[in-house]
């Protein structure tokens, strides 16, 4: 703490003087100071940008990377300065922290970046000053609900639905219900049984037209009883069927009874049956009709449906101070306006304010600026303040509000993030996904390159139109090498995708007839080979399961084509004869259909993979 | 007759509700009462003082300490005070990071005093300085003079037991809650009591410059501490 006024620790050494004399006990020896290093200047030569400092400064945090022999990894003894590749703009924050003892972050920088670089020179964000810690921690909690969000997704799309339980798999249904068309029915029949039920609420009040015998007018549910009986019983039984559902398929059932969803479903359908039960006696059907009220709460059901509804929800809830607040200032202007204008208009003749609390009627209708006109002051006086009184109604009712809308708009802005990531994710994984296969072909043409060059050198067909590759930048060449070497070191090889549903389907037809490779052509369809009908299961979810998938069944299949392969070896030889002595067939790949056969058969089509003898020969 | 009567009671209300608020607007713009909290903020002074010590050769002559000593002492100083003087609030700021279990405030008031040697309320460079020769690179009469200098609050030549109590509670204090054994409420009371009795030759209940240099110098403890510092720089 006090290394930020490391330079006055002398003085604070000498000014202990002061205590010499009162004290009692002697001293004790001061520590040996170590022959004093020189005082010299350091050059910090980050990606270009020189810094530099003293080296006191830099040692007064010894446990970050700068202040301790850590730094010394980094010694350039070419140029005598220290270098570092990463970024200049965040490390004057850094160098700033060794001088000053605080630590600050700037607003335009990236926080993942900053947190990295923090965590390369070795200094934790916790010393982050005042200054600046609001901020950091305001941007360090929307980058973390962004990755949880991302993980949400993942864990929620990888998880598949054969591992579940029925019980987790009707939850789950309920949650999203994109998963399952099942889900997505149940989910619009729900929402239109709401709408009918709530319509069939309102409507039932409207007045119907007159029966002859009687004098007055009746409402339609009066009329239609019972259609309109009918019609509240089917709709409670599907509420009541869904809230009893989704209690059996909760995970945590208490937890779930708590939820406000599950109380607003419980107070939707009790009125129902507590009629149900209730006989038809006049005393109780009074309250009876007060529990009718409570129908209307069915309405609120449409918030599982609707993502706005909860946001307004939310943004009430996270607003509530300010609510209270404007409640609290509201009630204090309205008694005092009330009283004011009891007191005023206490003197005119036939004044509607006859008491204080008959005045708040009219003090709340002004300062909402509704003005019904059923009060109004007759006396100046009380015109005085009335005018007054509807004037500060304007500024109180005003100042809260923008409280609550930028609440609203920042909560609502938030969920607008989230949606569009989760609409982008499907074109960022397909991002993905096209970089993958770009790497996997780059891949695939290095290695019919490399095995036509060989083939060519080794076979002398000089005519061979070959695309002679431009040389590929080194990296390239060596990232290359590198998958070569792993597929050598796994007996395996690196397919694309098409060569390897082809593959499967090859394998499935392989392994039903038994026979050997000659058999190698065969119906493409008809044969629903496992494979492929497992992919167009996986095509509804996530592209990552599918790959695991496929990854996993190139394992599985392996073995069987390693059977084959060596008969397909065996065969070889006696295909190749003694044309090609000097080629030792010693991994058989069933890929790259591009690649012409010894045996001149040519096809260049993946879709008539199916139907040609291809081998593929790579020299040891 | 009656309305007439409730009127002129009504246009009566309006008139000393208007002369309330005249006079609390009177009121407020003679000064006598405030309605906002930062009334502070325009006390404040607007000029920052700039102050640029002496040349470093004068400063080599004046102080025992040799130039690459003065810069880096003044690096830091300058560090922590752009303005180049020290008011007695950063002092406090700064003496109490090196103490942070306790209050350092009390102590450090006693040491701005000390180094305040013309008592203009801010310390700068070169009083900083020749305070920090003495202490480091000062004979032993000096470091004593100027500890006497500390303890003597009013600077009346004596130090009384109040003033020596103030000072033993700011040294006390500067211990924070956290010690052990824990501290009582009368340790320092006793401390002075200790001290004066080594100290107060006379016994009249004072100790004077020549007491105080005396009874220092033949306390070996004494002396030998006050050489501890010495290459503190």
């Amino acid at each position: 703490m006090a290394a930020g006024v490391a330079a006055w620790l002398p003085f604070a050494r000498a000014a202990a003087i002061g205590w010499m004399p009162v004290a009692s006990t002697p001293m004790p020896i001061p520590p040996q100071e170590k022959k004093k290093g020189k005082d010299g200047l350091i050059i910090l030569n980050v990606s270009g940008t020189k810094f530099q400092t003293w080296r006191t400064t830099l040692e007064r945090y010894p446990d970050t990377l700068l202040g301790s022999t850590e730094r010394d990894f980094f010694f350039h003894e070419e140029t005598n300065e220290y270098f570092f590749d990463r970024d200049p703009d965040i490390f004057r924050h850094i160098l700033n922290f060794y001088r000053t003892g605080k630590l600050h972050y700037p607003r335009q920088e990236c926080i993942s970046a900053y947190d990295e670089e923090l965590a390369f020179f070795g200094i934790i964000p916790e010393i982050i000053g005042d200054c600046c810690y609001e901020e950091y921690k305001d941007r360090r909690r929307e980058n973390a609900e962004r990755l949880q969000d991302d993980e949400e997704m993942d864990m929620s799309n990888d998880v598949t639905p054969v591992n579940l339980t029925p019980r987790e798999f009707l939850w789950r249904a309920f949650e999203n219900p994109h998963t399952s068309t099942l889900a997505l029915v149940f989910y619009y029949v729900t929402g239109f049984f709401i709408a009918i039920s709530v319509m069939a609420n309102v409507v039932e009040t409207v007045p119907c037209g007159m029966l002859p015998s009687r004098a007055k007018e009746l409402s339609c549910g009066d009329r239609y009883a019972l259609a309109f009986f009918c019609l509240d019983t089917a709709c409670v039984m599907i509420f009541t069927v869904e809230y009893l559902l989704r209690l059996i398929a909760a995970p945590s059932r208490y937890k779930f009874m708590k939820s406000v969803m599950s109380v607003i479903d419980v107070v939707a359908i009790m009125p129902y049956y507590i009629g149900l039960v209730m006989t038809d006696n006049d005393q109780v059907s009074g309250a009876f009709v007060t529990l009718r009220v409570f129908r209307v709460f069915r309405i609120f059901k449409f918030s599982r449906h609707s993502a706005g509804l909860r946001i307004l929800g939310y943004t009430l809830k996270s607003c509530a101070s300010e609510l209270g607040f404007l409640l609290f200032s509201l009630t204090m202007a309205i008694i005092i306006f009330a009283t004011v204008m009891f007191y005023a208009e206490k003197g005119s003749t036939a004044s509607k304010f006859t008491s204080i609390p008959a005045a708040f009627w009219y003090t709340i209708v002004t300062m909402t600026t509704l003005g019904y006109g059923d009060m109004v002051p007759k006396t100046i006086v009380g015109k005085v303040f009335g005018s007054i009184c509807s004037l500060s109604g304007v500024l109180v009712i005003a100042l809260p509000v923008p409280v609550i809308v930028s609440n609203f708009s920042r909560i609502y802005h938030q969920s607008q993030r989230s949606e569009k990531r989760r609409a982008q994710r499907k074109s960022r994984l397909a991002r993905i996904r096209a970089a993958k296969i770009r790497g996997t072909n780059v891949y695939m043409r290095y290695k019919q390159n490399g095995q036509i060059n060989s083939l060519e050198e080794a076979s002398k067909e000089a005519g061979k139109a070959l695309v002679a590759k431009a040389r590929s930048p080194p990296f390239e060449s060596q990232h290359n090498h590198l998958l070569h070497c792993l597929e050598k070191t796994t007996n395996h090889e690196f397919v694309d995708e098409q060569t390897f549903q082809a593959n499967c389907m090859e394998i499935s037809v392989m392994n039903k007839t038994g026979s050997c490779a000659s058999s190698l052509s065969s119906s493409p369809h008809g044969l629903s080979s496992c494979c492929s009908r497992r992919h167009r299961k996986k095509s509804s979810f996530s592209l990552p399961s599918t790959n695991n998938q496929e990854l996993s069944t190139i394992q599985i299949r392996e073995r069987p084509v390693a059977n084959s392969r060596s008969s397909l070896n065996a065969k070889l030889d006696g295909t190749l004869k003694c044309d090609k002595p000097y080629i030792t067939p010693s991994m058989v790949s069933l890929s790259a259909p591009v690649v012409t056969t010894s045996d001149g058969h040519g096809s260049t089509t993946t879709t008539a993979y199916s139907q040609s003898n291809i081998v593929r020969v790579s020299a040891l | 007759m009656l309305s007439a009567i409730w009127e002129t009671e009504g246009l009566q209300t309006v008139g000393i509700v208007m002369l309330v608020f005249a006079s609390i607007k009177l009121l407020h713009l003679l000064g006598l009462i405030s309605f906002s909290e930062d009334s502070v903020e325009d006390e404040l002074e607007l000029s920052t003082v700039r102050h640029r010590p002496e040349g470093l050769e004068q400063l080599e002559a004046q102080t025992r300490f040799s130039r690459k000593e003065l810069q880096i002492l003044y690096r830091g100083f300058k560090n922590e005070c752009p303005s180049g003087v020290v008011n007695e609030e950063t002092f406090k700021v700064i003496y109490a990071q090196f103490f942070p279990q306790g209050d350092a405030s009390t102590y450090a008031h006693f040491l701005f005093n000390a180094f305040d040697t013309d008592h203009n309320g801010s310390v700068s460079f070169e009083d900083f300085v020749m305070g920090l020769s003495i202490l480091l690179r000062g004979s032993i009469q000096e470091k004593l003079n100027w500890a006497f200098n500390l303890y003597d609050i009013n600077k009346d030549g004596y130090i009384t037991k109040e003033e020596m109590l103030d000072i033993m509670k700011a040294i006390y204090d500067m211990m924070g809650k956290c010690t052990y054994p824990a501290l009582r409420e009368e340790a320092p009371q006793q401390h002075v009591e200790v001290f004066f009795q080594k100290m107060d030759k006379n016994k009249d209940g004072v100790v004077t410059i020549d007491e105080f240099i005396d009874c220092c110098q033949n306390d070996e403890n004494i002396m030998r501490s006050m050489h501890l510092f010495e290459n503190v720089l």
